[in-house]
């Protein structure tokens, strides 16, 4: 846009109302965003009793998946808010998941010394988030003394090890390979006022309580784990969007940048990445916490292994990096297409629906060389659900690099340059 | 004392040789220019002082205090300002941002911001758009106005007119003489028309070597003195 220098008090203004204009866009697409997660039980219910009850089941990812969508983004957003606003990229950062994970479960069958099995829920998620801290210090300490591809393999080399001693060491159960399940603690774990029962609720899969409103809203156990979860989520997620647009998140966008240039500043960056990586690592270990009280039991492969890891960063590709909520969605998009390519079962998907909505003469049709449709339907979806992903991983790298939240902020960063 | 002594300094970038014992001095209050063709060494220098690339042999004093191979952040603390060269502003940041980053901890944010609008009139138009978005000149100011908000002593400034339009350059030289009016500047510079004009004495950097000193006044940029360092 040219601007004579007359015309800059005019200039102002409008560039005060357009930052006023894109201010309450991104916050009408917050506010867009959790109404859509907030309806979305209502809505899947509300589908699968319908006439389309089949594709509903078919499409529409289970509530008990949107869950652990919820708590593993929460997972990927914290990865993305160290390693999308340094540049640093933490392939260690399953650690503090399983930290926070394990913390929980120990607690709870009484292995942790001074914490009672009975510690609140909440306390657990914050005592765990606090430990996480303390080993990001430990190993960012060590770990930021490298840059690039050196600090990646050095994050991954403490996860590992880390890895390797939760699964051998006796002491956390019976069969630490396997992981540990909680057998100390029968109630379920409780989101919300500790020791105010009636201001908290329980969350799992058999352990979670229901709720009636009014006689007319019945919520499932898994509905309001799902919406316990997504309120300490959404917290999480606030007070790291809160950091990110801080003077402290700003100069951690100057270092991914230009590195050297915030050094000459006068920025000591060693200690603005340590803390943004232990302020992750803080998120990351409620994130874990969420799981495994959710799921009352972790395994060192869902925590501390390195897939993990490579799950949230798959997460981060897709959604966006450095764009702090892209990976929540990122994750989203790979739970939906694991679960509708799935073998499905009880959770739905193509493979089912194919099965059932295929007329029998059709899938008895040969197509090539005796093999018939129903083979071929099997051959390509049985149990190929990590094939696919791949493959669309592959595509968002080479075609979609910004990832889904990055392209369309990039859409209307543009549209409002051209306004 | 000087404010800024550099004692015959050593700095390999790997095995290559760069500079071979560079000494230069900076008084209080006055802009040094130091001069020479491309890759003889000027980046280097000020990369020295600011110790991003340490020197393997030599001192650089600050204030007579050795600052050889302290951290980079500390010698932008104890006061030196660096506008490199290619405008290296964050681009990912808004002009407003960018600025605050420079704005040293405890100090007056809108107060510096105030202080680098007034400098440069451009930039408050601009406040909310990224720096990636823009002019070249504008993105220059914006390096200068960084370098002005630092409250520095000493302003290390490479290359502030390379690849500007002629017409920008001399608004780039204003402000630079605004800034230099505030504190003491050692500036690298090709354009030696500006360099002249801006410096009270130079420095002519040759293969790694200080070759000539003396105060700008006795030389014109025709000499031949000057003339055969820096032409190629």
């Amino acid at each position: 846009m040219a601007i004579s220098p007359s015309a800059s008090g005019v200039s102002g203004a409008n560039a005060l109302a357009s930052s006023l204009r894109s201010y309450a866009r991104d916050h009408a697409v917050h506010l867009l965003v959790i109404a859509v997660l907030a309806a979305y039980p209502g809505v899947y219910a509300v589908a699968v009793n319908s006439p389309f009850s089949a594709e509903a089941v078919a499409l529409l990812p289970r509530v008990e998946t949107m869950v652990a969508v919820l708590y593993f983004g929460l997972f990927a957003v914290s990865f993305d808010f160290v390693s999308g606003y340094t540049g640093y990229l933490s392939f260690g950062h399953a650690t503090f998941y399983g930290v926070g994970a394990y913390l929980v479960v120990l607690t709870a069958n009484g292995k942790i010394p001074l914490l009672p099995a009975s510690t609140p829920f909440v306390l657990l998620l914050v005592l765990g988030g606090l430990l996480a801290v303390v080993f990001a210090v430990i190993i960012g300490a060590v770990s930021f003394r490298l840059s690039g591809v050196y600090f990646a393999m050095i994050t991954l080399g403490f996860s590992q090890v880390l890895y390797v001693f939760v699964r051998d060491w006796g002491y956390l159960g019976s069969n630490p390979r396997d992981g540990v399940a909680v057998t100390g603690r029968t109630e379920g774990f409780e989101i919300g006022v500790p020791g105010v029962d009636s201001l908290s609720l329980a969350v799992g899969q058999l352990t979670g309580d229901t709720v009636e409103l009014l006689g007319v809203v019945h919520l499932t156990a898994a509905e309001v784990s799902y919406y316990m979860v997504g309120i300490v989520v959404l917290v999480c997620y606030f007070a790291m969007q809160r950091v990110v647009h801080s003077p402290f998140g700003r100069t951690l966008v100057a270092i991914r940048e230009n590195e050297e240039r915030a050094r000459a500043i006068g920025y000591n960056t060693f200690y603005y990445k340590l803390g943004a990586f232990a302020i992750s690592a803080f998120f990351a270990g409620i994130a874990g916490g969420l799981f495994a009280g959710y799921r009352r039991s972790v395994t060192p492969e869902s925590g501390f292994y390195f897939l993990t890891t490579g799950d949230a960063l798959l997460a981060s590709i897709i959604g966006g990096f450095g764009t702090l909520a892209g990976p929540l969605y990122g994750h989203l998009f790979d739970e939906g297409v694991r679960e509708f390519l799935s073998k499905g079962g009880s959770g739905g998907g193509l493979l089912p629906y194919l099965r059932e909505n295929v007329g029998q003469g059709t899938m008895e049709t040969v197509v090539y060389n005796g093999m018939t449709v129903g083979e071929t339907i099997d051959v390509f979806l049985n149990g190929r659900a990590a094939l696919y992903v791949g493959v669309v991983f592959v595509l968002f790298v080479l075609y979609v690099p910004n990832g889904l939240l990055g392209t369309v902020r990039d859409r209307l960063i543009l549209s409002d340059r051209d306004d | 004392m000087s404010l800024l002594s550099v004692e015959a300094v050593h700095t390999y970038y790997g095995d290559s040789h760069i500079l071979e014992g560079v000494s230069l001095e900076v008084d209080s209050g006055e802009v040094v220019a130091l001069v020479g063709r491309n890759g003889v060494g000027k980046t280097t220098t000020l990369r020295t002082i600011m110790q991003l690339t340490p020197p393997s042999k030599g001192r650089v004093r600050l204030r007579g205090e050795d600052i050889t191979g302290t951290d980079t952040h500390d010698v932008a603390d104890a006061g030196v300002g660096w506008i490199p060269e290619n405008r290296r502003i964050f681009s990912q940041l808004t002009v407003e941002e960018n600025v605050h980053v420079a704005v040293p901890e405890g100090r007056d944010v809108d107060a510096a911001r105030e202080r680098a609008y007034e400098t440069f009139p451009d930039l408050r138009e601009h406040r909310y758009r990224d720096g990636g978005t823009l002019s070249g000149g504008q993105q220059q100011m914006l390096a200068i106005a960084r370098g002005l908000v630092g409250d520095n002593d000493l302003l290390l400034v490479d290359e502030p007119s390379e690849g500007l339009a002629p017409l920008i350059v001399s608004a780039v030289a204003d402000a630079l003489a605004a800034t230099a009016a505030e504190t003491t500047v050692l500036l690298v510079e090709q354009n030696l028309p500006l360099a002249l004009d801006l410096a009270d004495r130079f420095y002519v950097l040759d293969d790694g070597r200080i070759v000539d000193s003396g105060e700008t006044s006795e030389v014109e940029e025709s000499d031949e003195r000057l003339r055969r360092y820096l032409s190629a």
